[in-house]
């Protein structure tokens, strides 16, 4: 069966893009999934850096793409994960070296080799993510508690839809302590102006500070609550879409559990 | 079916209808027809009521669009000179008017429009354009005329209509209405949190928004956008009268 092409995008930079690239990508092949995390920030790229696999690159996206090397040569197989491969931005070339149709064609080569690919979509709503969205069959949406996040969320949101592409949203970088005392977005109003499927909550955690610095996945790290949010978002994606999602709580409170209609309306 | 029967049907549901109004003869037409049909229908029905159309005042009314002066004109002469109906003259179009003391016309025309609520709407339409789902950040909907919205405009969103603008939802992006110029269009939104409001050339920004979840409109009042409670106002139902907007 060919595998799925799921674009991690959010028009906002900065929100957690390819954090939750990287850990959704690690979680989905401790399943047990063939998993291709592919870095489309062209010029900027940051993925492998995130995931220690820097040192290893020697072909990347676009040498795949051009043909100039086989999809093979330029999958880096992750140091920890089975399964797991990195296809790493290049980091000489600007975006405008690759093309959509460029990028359809990949990702017909792309779904015959693994179950699930993840694109991580630069910033902005240009040809990066014209190229990232290109192939992709589905799209997370990542959004920080931040009217200019949801802002950019919603614009990149509408564009997907016209692309016949039903996104569904992850909002990253809740600090619980301040949505109690009303400084940060609650989630709920959130879902209600983007009004498409939740699929996960991520708080903001220490440990993706170090699992960025040290490249180890954050998924592996037992006590980081961002990585169980991460984990239960791959599970919801592998299929397992009852999967309650957990609200994030402030210190000394238990964790509550909501139901996964949430996302569907009020 | 019997005869008279099938008369009464082509009157009220013919492409002509009549209808004693006042001390007016009320016809209704639509002038989308070729002239000749007119004349058999107008003919049919006059024919009926040979002894009240002499010297009668006529009134045709062919809905709201404009340019159909030549075929009054026509039609006029021809009611003249085979019925003797005294004088024949058009319905007054619409006027885009939502204040109803402007509209005390001594028109005796406009008086007909008054009390003939059921019937005589049937050549007119109001242009709307109605649509269902959320506008979102980056979206603009335009629309000629009236804009209706089954759902939400999100912030960042854009509506513009040449007339009103009606969200049977949230509006919390910006909403420009009656362009370029009408500065009696309204805005209404069942959630209004707008970020900005413009109707006709007047921009109303930095609304305060209001806590209380109710129906609220904008409208113009002497040069500024003013918001009120819908429902409290009601200022279209407290209006004498029907009148297409
Ligand atoms: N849940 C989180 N908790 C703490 N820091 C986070 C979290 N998600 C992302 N970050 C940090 O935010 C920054 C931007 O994240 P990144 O994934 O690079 O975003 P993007 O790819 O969308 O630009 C990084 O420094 C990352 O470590
Ligand atoms: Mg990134």
């Amino acid at each position: 069966m060919d595998g799925r092409i799921i674009v991690i995008t959010s028009g906002k930079g900065g929100v957690g893009k390819t954090t939750a690239t990287a850990s959704i990508g690690a979680a989905l092949a401790l399943e047990g999934r063939r998993v291709a995390v592919v870095d489309m920030d062209i010029g900027l790229r940051n993925l492998d850096v995130v995931m220690g696999l820097e040192n290893r690159i020697v072909f990347n996206v676009v040498d795949a793409v051009k043909g100039k090397c086989k999809l093979k040569q330029a999958s880096i197989k992750d140091r920890r994960i089975e399964n797991l491969y990195l296809i790493p931005a290049s980091q000489s070339d600007n975006k405008n070296v690759l093309s959509p149709e460029e990028m359809v064609s990949f990702g017909e080569i792309l779904r015959k080799e693994f179950d699930f690919v993840l694109m991580d979509c630069p910033a902005g709503i240009e040809r990066g993510f014209e190229n990232s969205v290109a192939s992709a069959d589905e799209a997370v949406v990542i959004c920080a508690p931040e009217v200019s996040s949801v802002r950019d969320a919603d614009r990149v949101i509408g564009l997907l839809y016209a692309k016949s592409i039903t996104p569904k949203l992850v909002i990253n970088r809740i600090i619980p302590e301040m949505v109690e005392r009303g400084d940060m977005l609650n989630h709920i109003d959130v879902v209600d102006v983007l009004s498409i499927e939740l699929i996960g909550l991520v708080p903001m955690d220490d440990q993706v500070i170090i699992a960025t610095n040290t490249g180890n996945p954050l998924v592996l790290q037992k006590k980081s609550k961002a990585g169980e949010a991460f984990r239960r978002i791959a599970l919801r994606l592998n299929g397992m879409t009852d999967l309650p999602i957990e609200v994030p709580q402030a210190e000394g409170h238990f964790w509550r559990k909501i139901g996964t209609k949430l996302g569907l309306g009020k | 079916m019997k005869k008279d029967e099938q008369d009464n049907r082509s009157i009220q549901n013919g492409p002509v209808r009549l209808k004693g109004v006042g001390d007016s003869l009320c016809v209704t037409l639509d002038p989308a027809l070729p002239v000749d049909d007119l004349q058999k229908e107008l003919s049919f029905l006059f024919k009926r009521c040979a002894t009240l159309a002499v010297n009668a005042k006529v009134v045709l009314d062919t809905g709201e669009k404009e340019g159909y002066e030549e075929l009054i004109e026509v039609l006029g002469a021809f009611l003249k000179s085979t019925f003797g109906v005294g004088s024949v003259s058009a319905m007054l179009k619409k006027k885009r008017s939502p204040d109803p003391d402007e509209k005390r016309s001594p028109d005796p025309d406009e008086d007909i429009r008054k009390r003939d609520v059921e019937g005589s709407w049937h050549h007119y339409r109001s242009e709307v354009l109605m649509l269902m789902g959320r506008v979102r950040s980056g979206q603009k909907v335009t629309a000629e005329n009236h804009l209706l919205i089954l759902g939400d405009v999100n912030p960042g969103a854009e509506v513009w209509a040449g007339g009103d603008i009606l969200i049977m939802g949230s509006l919390r992006g910006t909403a420009v209405a009656g362009q370029p110029e009408n500065e009696n269009a309204i805005v209404l939104a069942l959630d209004f949190q707008p970020t900005q409001i413009q109707i006709g050339g007047i921009v109303g920004a930095g609304l305060p928004p209001s806590s209380k979840k109710q129906v609220e409109f904008a409208h113009v009042e002497n040069d500024t956008i003013v918001v009120e409670a819908y429902l409290e106002a009601n200022t279209f139902g407290r209006m004498p009268w029907l009148q297409v907007r």
